[in-house]
């Protein structure tokens, strides 16, 4: 009590705008998650517990499709963004510090500052193009749109996990004898690994739920399960979409539970 | 080159960056290391000798200049290929690897099989008296077992040469002085050659079988402790290790006479002119003080003392205001019986007077 040292928690009004927040974050999702469980088909009206939306969605053939999809497109993307950003991250950490480094990082984040809606116009109008000139009409332009725009996501807990590490650990691998490769293999590769792990997932759960650029750059009958959803939607509100949603947050939950692990052993 | 040579450095000199910014960090050096000695490099930070020590493990190579092992140019040799082991500062120790993994690290990369890797792992875990530490990783040691781990990884490989770069600098003192002692005993026993470089003279004149001082990318001097405390090349050389008083005066054969007034015999004058103006040098610890103003000797003037417990350091000035330490053993009581405004007269012997060459 006879702490007299400034406390934002002690500041009037603290908790109750702390709980206020909360509530405004949590009860819409808590909400969604419990109107899953309805047992009527109205998304407003409560009609007691039942578990028929799990089943029903997943029956629906779209449905599986658009799930298929979306994973397909997550994990090819999170691999390709893994790879690109953990090579971006040792170009920019295991060396001295150079002139115009904040630059390449500002080059390398460019993605979460340029608004979203113009990376997709971009992009929609540059993959058109390339659909003209070679007919290739997959999902390889959505893997890329989502590989791009996951760079970031996964460099950033990359490049966190080599800053703290000494410069020196290569040098000493090489006077012990280590070639270039064997540094890499040996010393490099596994320090690097548990941010790359936590990149990977950050950059699949991001790919996992984007709907702007999916889109816009998207082929007639390639939808995800965000875009899915939201046709669902605009058409009428559809209990189905709560299951989805439901099964989509608990899987965030697990990997981004899996992610604040990884990052935190061992530091 | 003399057979017993570890390590020859040819007239190397190292020059980072180009043009108006260039920095020459060793300008022109010379020196030949000799087999299973524990050689110094001892310099205040910025002389060079963590670039002489980068050169020799590869890590830089000499703007021009040749680094020769055992007789054979390595000059241009990558890090991996030379014998030769590096203690870093930092210890770098692999943070995902175990102690034992860490030291048979140089020899798993040299592809040894695993039978003589961890025979070597478990006779280094003992060298360094570590053998309980062999599955914990880096980060779960103290500093002084890292250290020890560190030691053991670059000793492993069994290099011609181990080089030490301030490896004992993170250490709080009585850890170091532990420390100091087992890396002479490492030393010794494990027969190797060690180059080591530090900042503090006192690590070097305890460690070292030979010691060579460096200055702005200069070698001033080679030498084993004892010729390097007692006949230091230059002014920079007596200043730096260990304390010393500078007084100025004439000297014309073996007769020096001070600017101050007395005039005295002087021993050896090996390098400093034969006659002329000369600075000669004085450890504060080899000048005894009398409190009679009598008979011959400097008289002086006590300014200050100070009480440091074992010792208690006088500061006094002579006849032409020129103030010099002298050093004291505190006597029983811990009073010299000394005060500011006491005359005295300063005694020493004529070989504690070191006459220094001109240019320094």
């Amino acid at each position: 009590m006879a702490d007299r040292s400034f406390d934002i928690a002690r500041l009037p009004g603290f908790a109750t705008i702390a709980v206020t927040i909360f509530v405004l974050l949590y009860l819409p999702i808590a909400m969604l998650v419990i109107f899953s469980f309805n047992a009527g088909d109205n998304v407003a009206i409560w009609e007691g517990f039942s578990l028929r939306w799990y089943p029903e969605a997943w029956a629906n053939e779209a449905v599986k499709q658009a799930t298929w999809r979306s994973l397909q497109i997550a994990t090819c993307a999170a691999i390709i963004a893994t790879t690109v950003a953990t090579m971006a991250a040792l170009g920019t950490t295991r060396r001295r510090q150079t002139r115009g480094q904040s630059f390449v990082y500002l080059m390398i984040n460019q993605p979460l500052m340029v608004p979203e809606i113009v990376t997709a116009v971009a992009l929609l109008i540059f993959f058109s193009s390339i659909k003209v000139a070679t007919g290739y009409q997959g999902l390889g332009y959505l893997i890329l749109a989502h590989a791009a725009f996951c760079i970031p996501f996964a460099y950033l807990p990359i490049r966190a996990r080599l800053e703290g590490m000494d410069l020196s650990l290569e040098t000493a691998s090489a006077d012990l004898y280590a070639t270039r490769w064997q540094t890499f293999r040996h010393v490099t590769l596994p320090l690097v690994m548990p941010g790359a792990i936590a990149g990977l997932m950050l950059a699949f759960v991001t790919s996992l739920d984007d709907v702007v650029i999916t889109l816009f750059v998207k082929s007639a009958g390639q939808d995800t399960l965000p875009t899915y959803m939201l046709a669902q939607i605009r058409r009428s509100v559809s209990a189905e979409v709560n299951a989805i949603s439901t099964l989509l947050l608990l899987l965030t939950v697990v990997l981004l539970t899996a992610f604040f692990l990884l990052t935190r052993k061992r530091t | 080159m003399p057979e017993d040579t570890a390590v020859e450095v040819r007239d190397a000199r190292k020059v980072y960056g180009q043009g108006a910014g260039a920095v020459t960090a060793l300008d022109g050096v010379s020196l030949g290391i000799r087999k299973s000695e524990f050689f110094t490099l001892l310099g205040p930070s910025g002389c060079g000798k963590t670039t002489l020590l980068k050169l020799i493990a590869g890590f830089e190579s000499p703007t021009t200049g040749q680094i020769l092992l055992h007789g054979s140019d390595i000059t241009f040799d990558p890090p991996n290929l030379r014998p030769v082991n590096t203690v870093f500062q930092s210890y770098a120790l692999f943070p995902h690897l175990s102690v034992a993994d860490n030291i048979g690290f140089g020899l798993k990369m040299q592809g040894r099989p695993k039978s003589e890797i961890s025979e070597t792992v478990t006779r280094m875990l003992a060298l360094v008296r570590l053998d309980a530490m062999a599955d914990r990783k880096p980060g779960q040691l103290s500093g002084g077992q890292q250290q020890r781990v560190a030691l053991a990884r670059a000793l492993a490989p069994s290099p011609k040469v181990l080089l030490l770069d301030e490896p004992l600098s993170a250490l709080d003192l009585q850890l170091r002085k532990e420390m100091q002692i087992e890396l002479k005993r490492l030393q010794i026993e494990t027969g190797i050659t060690f180059v080591f470089v530090t900042h503090d003279q006192e690590e070097a004149l305890t460690m070292s079988d030979r010691i060579g001082v460096m200055q702005s990318g200069h070698l001033l001097q080679v030498g084993d402790p004892r010729t390097i405390y007692t006949r230091p090349a230059n002014r920079f050389v007596a200043s730096f290790i260990g304390e010393s008083n500078f007084l100025t005066g004439t000297v014309d054969g073996n007769v020096f006479t001070l600017d101050a007034g007395p005039r005295m015999e002087v021993g050896q004058t090996d390098g400093a002119p034969a006659t002329g103006k000369v600075t000669a040098a004085i450890r504060p610890e080899q000048i005894r003080i009398t409190s009679a103003t009598l008979g011959d000797g400097i008289p002086a003037t006590v300014t200050q003392t100070v009480y440091f417990g074992t010792d208690t350091h006088c500061r006094v000035a002579l006849a032409d205001g020129t103030e010099i330490t002298v050093r004291l053993q505190s006597p029983a009581s811990g009073d010299v019986g000394l005060h500011p405004g006491s005359e005295v007269t300063l005694k020493f012997e004529p070989g504690a007077l070191i006459l220094l060459p001109k240019a320094a």
